[in-house]
């Protein structure tokens, strides 16, 4: 069973070395997304910010009020880094020129993790059903095949499976 | 020459494209959008649905996939039959069995699009019939009309299908084609059973 974002802020605030490891392997992709799909930073720039905000939410973890906010704490750091690094390489450059922080970029950046970790959680059938199906763009007819169903139950079972997406993800949103 | 969006392109200029032939848009390419059209509709009916129904969102989110798989079809059916139609005109080019196997390759690449079409058709079809028997009263009709006209886009594609492998009857494609076809006259038949 996996840990949720306060389990194991609370396990990295302990010294567990594991549970730091864990955190930088659930929100590395995230991060990185956000330097790269958010503010378009190059490679080299996007390591750089990369590496200052797990060095930072290293040392400033016990600020955190909410452990579990980690996630939007996380987002806001790369987004200020984000701003600092390209403030910083583009000193020459108008700016209006700065690559902006494409807050509708960022948003779908988050939403596609959340929808992402509301998966994971869900029961294998259904996420292989979805990944087969959203990702994967195949037919109610080939699904049916490799699962050993008729295809006639793809769509109901998809719907159902989609439901209970939506229901992990909200209760995730819950306070 | 770039390919066009149909999604992009303005109904009538459309319907005005159909009517000039190759090149541009031709059977399966109407096929195409007319499933479209059908998925948009069982996304209506599911979205419309959505109180009296707690799997609708589902179903809308799978209309809306298929309608985004189906679109870009109408464009790449049309440029496969192109090259098809090129082929044919080149025939006098190079050795006889050479010039056979070639257009065997551009007539089959030229099925391969409209099997997808068939097969993304079925599935509208299969979903209106599960919007049909589950949505909202008052827009069932709208989600049996949207199955019955994937079941012809199915139908149409089957048949392209099968033309482009004249010389191939027993090809798996083929077999794939009219199994689409008959499933998605299947679901037709259920969401036109639903009643309103």
């Amino acid at each position: 069973m996996q840990l949720t974002d306060a389990e194991l802020v609370h396990r990295c605030r302990e010294g567990d070395v594991e549970a730091w490891n864990a955190l930088v392997e659930r929100f590395s992709r995230y991060v990185y997304a956000i330097c790269v799909q958010g503010f378009r930073l190059r490679e080299q720039d996007a390591e750089d910010v990369f590496q200052d905000v797990f060095t930072r939410v290293y040392e400033r973890l016990d600020s955190l009020r909410n452990d579990a906010a980690v996630r939007p704490w996380i987002a806001q750091l790369t987004r200020r880094l984000c701003l600092d690094k390209l403030a910083s390489g583009s000193r020459e450059e108008p700016v209006e020129e700065l690559a902006p922080s494409d807050d509708g970029a960022i948003a779908d950046i988050e939403e596609a993790f959340a929808v992402r970790e509301a998966l994971a959680e869900l029961p294998e059938a259904c996420q292989e059903v979805l990944d087969r199906f959203f990702a994967k763009d195949e037919s109610y007819r080939t699904i049916g095949a490799a699962l050993d169903l008729p295809a006639g139950t793809i769509a109901s079972r998809i719907s159902r499976c989609l439901r209970k997406l939506r229901e992990q993800l909200e209760g995730r949103n819950e306070p | 020459m770039p390919e066009t969006d149909y999604r992009d392109v303005r109904l009538g200029d459309f319907l005005e494209g159909l009517t000039g032939g190759a090149p541009g848009p031709g059977g399966a390419s109407a096929a195409a959008m007319t499933a479209a059209f059908a998925a948009s509709l069982v996304t209506m009916v599911a979205r419309k649905s959505a109180d009296s129904w707690a799997e609708a969102a589902g179903a809308a989110a799978q209309a809306r996939g298929l309608e985004a798989r189906v679109i870009p079809l109408a464009t790449t059916t049309a440029a496969a039959w192109e090259a098809a139609l090129e082929a044919l005109g080149g025939a006098q080019d190079g050795a006889p069995t050479e010039r056979n196997a070639q257009l065997e390759e551009k007539l089959a690449h030229s099925a391969e699009i409209p099997l997808a079409i068939a097969e993304a058709a079925a599935d509208i079809a299969r979903l209106a019939a599960v919007v049909a028997e589950l949505g909202e009263g008052t827009y069932r009709s709208d989600a049996a009309a949207a199955a019955v006209l994937a079941a012809a886009a199915a139908r149409a594609s089957a048949h392209f299908v099968a033309i482009n492998l004249g010389t191939r009857p027993d090809d798996e494609w083929l077999q794939r084609a009219v199994a689409s076809s008959d499933a998605a006259a299947d679901a037709a038949s259920r969401a036109l059973d639903a009643g309103p």
